[in-house]
């Protein structure tokens, strides 16, 4: 999922400048209505609806902060069905709704929250830092500005956009989608995961989200300001749905994206209509060099965005001194101060005490022979407000293949492994992102091609780098569409 | 011989329905006689701890007795039947099973004259709702071992004309998702809803039977949806839950012109229990049972108590006539707990589901 990008080169498109102001002017509107709940009606092809079953959403104390209108499968089916029998708009209208989209979301009044008042309430529901929700908000207005260009960078360069194109005369392929309705079963984990489907809109699709309980604001505020630029009702739909419901969304739309973990992987892996975005287990390989070099980009890996992003690193694995490494590792984030998330200097998330207790449980359960430099004695602290933080924690585990490297946990959690050549790729395997920090060629070779590495950054680059025209796992276009031969006279 | 044990109480008119201490305690000296009582309740009696001739006289008392159903798995059917019946012509109706759900099928034993208080009952509540009389019916319902079928097969030889039906077997169902295969659940529900296109694109279908599911995959379908709605005068659902936002929609966007009946049923009660008349689509949907003879309770599981009137607990329900007694069966299902209709015993039940599972189930490992 889409995440902090600090290298990231802009859109070439304007970026408005109103966002700092109006987000200063915001705060001053931001303790009102804190006694209302929020509520997050499902956004249909008849407009909002606020169904009779409605799911409190708690903040960290168990204060309900909103209520969600969970809809049934009659609804679900009705509304893919509004969605598939519309016509997608002109893509240079999508564009500039996107652009317009992306201003709204970031910038103003959105179903009655202004932007402050929105990350206000994600960083007390979900626990995540408010900086990391406002700079996804940024992130995603970025997004929606190149959604048109981004989309097309997966387009075979032997296609064109549109048959009409004159290149058709003679016979040429034309990049169209292979369906009409997509629909996303979002994460809560962060923000950003909402940056990404827009592309589907870009590309025509019509789109169905269903939010996560965890995190059902962003969702529902994109959608809204999708509604707002010039998507209809019957192009966009926010359609929150219990469990039992939830497949329905799936099996009514062409094609789908499933965030989820092992399971989702083993319950949708095998289904061509359905692109999971499994775990990350993002790592970090240090190969020929002095890690002392490199501690920021470690540190940053792993604690960055919260440590709840895919592209966070789950593991470091080293040829040189893992002792030292993961020392200085876990002096380093267990300098990282506890703080509510909505603290401005929040840098850790936060969870209700009883889940946090559960994952501190079956972190130390795991971590049973390892050797622990932070967090051995748990994770968990107490913040104002209710729930706790979750505090960095490292381990180190004595050989390459140990089987904890591939436990990804939703906080800055990290596995120092040491590692040497006749280890092999193996224990590097199956990465959404994998940074080498080596000089050896030979092995970049390998992890290039290796399958089941998503990404490979040579040298000192955090793994959470990300850019909205480079593929995050692939580019979702190679999904959303294909080629065919279109010959004309 | 064959006049010997007729009661006043439970043997009077079909469309007199005698007070509730009057049933019940005639229901006891009947059950519990040795000359007419069924041999599974006279094996009961002493095992009980109370004489119910003496010391049941309410709905409210038939919470003293165990819930017994468990043992209608096994126990050989033809001992359900009370003695007094014996000799009597075409006293039977048949023998029907629990949907098995949770292990064996539990069997009840449908006598003649309860078939015929029931239908006196369902036509009345019919007239009151204004069902048309001689239209056609289409049933998507399961006949075989469910009571379902049968009872529709009645009502429509009681006031409607042809009886369509479509076949269903819900324990297939049942078995295709437990076993993991979805997508097989899916392929029968396709196969049923194909036959009923078959009958609703050429016949004249006035009533409309089906459960929540089938109803709302014929509608899914904008063709189906249209056929029903211009033709049929009345859709009743039953044999399964609806939520209030499906009830909802199905009222207000899908089927605006259509009445909508749902019915709250159970095999354990032989009967079932329908929406009360003149709700509005934002209503709770009321179901009304037919008490005496059947009654409601809606408890809290842990203690037993009645929950207050708008609160949710679990369902009670008890069956007092003279063909069946099953009292104090608590249901797996959920309710709201609703005053009955004046001059009704027991409790009006509304927005009955199953109990509730929501959102994402918890998980650990990862960062979604």
């Amino acid at each position: 999922m889409p995440a902090r990008s600090p290298s990231a080169t802009p859109p070439a498109t304007d970026r408005p400048e109103a966002a700092g102001t109006r987000v200063a002017d915001n705060r001053a509107e931001a303790a009102e209505n804190r006694a209302a709940l929020i509520e997050l009606d499902a956004l249909g092809p008849a407009g909002p609806f606020r169904s009779r079953n409605r799911l409190p959403i708690t903040d960290l104390a168990g204060v309900p902060l909103a209520e969600l209108s969970l809809v049934p499968s009659l609804y679900v089916h009705r509304a893919v069905a509004a969605l598939r029998a519309a016509e997608p708009l002109p893509a240079a209208d999508r564009f500039v709704a996107l652009a317009r989209a992306g201003e709204v979301f970031a910038t103003q009044t959105v179903a009655g929250l202004s932007v402050e008042e929105y990350s206000h309430a994600v960083s007390r529901i979900s626990g995540m830092p408010i900086s990391v929700v406002r700079h996804a908000t940024e992130t995603t207005w970025r997004a929606l500005l190149g959604a048109g260009r981004d989309a097309r960078q997966a387009r075979p360069q032997a296609s064109v956009d549109d048959w009409h194109d004159p290149a058709t005369q003679g016979g040429r392929a034309v990049w169209t989608r292979r369906g009409e309705v997509f629909a996303v079963h979002a994460s809560g984990n962060h923000p950003g995961v909402h940056a990404l489907w827009p592309q589907a809109l870009a590309l025509g699709y019509r789109v169905a989200v269903r939010p996560s309980r965890r995190e059902p604001l962003t969702a529902h505020r994109l959608i809204t300001a999708l509604r707002a630029a010039g998507f209809g009702p019957d192009q966009v739909a926010y359609l929150p749905t219990d469990h039992a419901v939830a497949d329905e969304i799936i099996s009514a739309a062409d094609l789908s994206m499933v965030y989820g973990g092992d399971d989702v992987v083993a319950k949708y892996g095998a289904d061509p209509t359905v692109l999971v975005q499994g775990p990350g287990r993002s790592k970090i390989l240090l190969a020929g060099e002095d890690w002392h070099h490199h501690l920021d980009t470690l540190v940053d890996s792993v604690g960055d965005e919260g440590g709840t992003a895919c592209v966070n690193a789950t593991a470091v694995f080293t040829d040189t001194d893992p002792d030292g490494l993961a020392a200085a590792l876990a002096e380093r984030l267990a300098a990282i101060p506890t703080l509510p998330p909505e603290d401005d200097r929040a840098v850790l998330p936060c969870q209700p005490t009883e889940p946090a207790a559960a994952l501190e449980r079956y972190l130390l359960d795991h971590a049973a022979g390892t050797t622990a430099h932070l967090g051995g004695a748990g994770i968990t602290d107490p913040v104002p407000g209710g729930g706790v933080a979750l505090r960095p924690a490292v381990f180190q585990v004595d050989r390459a293949d140990a089987a904890q490297t591939g436990i990804e946990l939703g906080f800055p959690c990290v596995w120092v492994a040491p590692w040497s050549p006749a280890d092999g790729i193996g224990p590097l395997r199956h990465s959404l992102v994998l940074t080498a920090i080596t000089a050896d060629e030979r092995l970049v070779d390998r992890l290039v091609a290796e399958p089941t590495i998503s990404n490979v950054y040579v040298g000192d680059h955090p793994t959470y780098w990300m850019r909205p025209d480079v593929p995050h796992d692939g580019y979702l276009g190679e999904f959303l569409m294909r080629t065919k031969t279109v010959l004309r006279d | 011989m064959t006049t010997l044990h007729r009661d006043p109480i439970l043997d009077g008119p079909v469309d007199l329905i005698p007070a509730e201490t009057e049933l019940i305690e005639a229901a006891m000296r009947w059950h519990f006689d040795p000359r007419t009582g069924s041999r599974f309740w006279l094996d009961q009696a002493d095992t009980l701890g109370f004489d119910p001739r003496e010391d049941i006289h309410t709905a409210a008392d038939l919470a003293r007795f165990p819930n017994i159903v468990d043992r209608l798995r096994h126990v050989p059917a033809g001992d359900l039947i009370p003695q007094g019946y014996a000799g009597q012509d075409a006293a039977i109706y048949g023998v029907y099973d629990s949907g098995g759900t949770t292990g064996p099928p539990k069997h009840v034993v449908f006598m003649a004259d309860w078939m015929e208080r029931l239908l006196a009952r369902t036509d009345q509540e019919m007239d009151a709702r204004d069902y048309p009389r001689g239209a056609d019916w289409l049933a998507l319902a399961p006949s075989g071992p469910h009571m379902f079928g049968a009872i529709v097969r009645e009502t429509v030889r009681l006031r409607g004309r042809l009886n369509f039906t479509v076949d269903l077997d819900p324990r297939w169902v049942k078995k295709c998702i437990a076993a993991g295969h979805p997508e097989q659940a899916d392929q029968y529900a396709d196969h049923i809803i194909a036959q009923a296109r078959a009958i609703l694109e050429s016949q004249d279908i006035g009533v409309l039977v089906a459960t929540p599911p089938l109803l709302e995959r014929l509608v899914r379908d904008d063709e189906l949806r249209k056929l029903i709605a211009d033709r049929v005068q009345v859709v009743e659902w039953g044999g399964a839950h609806m939520d209030p936002d499906t009830r909802y929609l199905l009222r207000t966007e899908v089927l605006p012109r259509t009445r909508l009946i749902g019915r709250y049923g159970s095999t354990m009660v032989l009967a079932s229990a329908i929406e009360r008349a003149g709700l509005t689509p934002d209503d709770p949907c009321i179901f009304d049972s037919f008490s005496p003879y059947v009654t409601f309770r809606v408890v809290d599981p842990e203690t037993g108590e009645s929950v207050p009137y708008g609160s949710r607990g679990r369902v009670v329900m008890n069956h007092v006539s003279k063909s069946v007694l099953l009292p104090n069966n608590l249901e797996r299902d959920e309710a709201t707990r609703i005053e009955p209709p004046p001059g009704r015993v027991g409790d009006s039940v509304a927005d009955v589901s199953p109990v509730a599972v929501f959102g994402d189930s918890p998980v650990i490992e990862g960062v979604y």
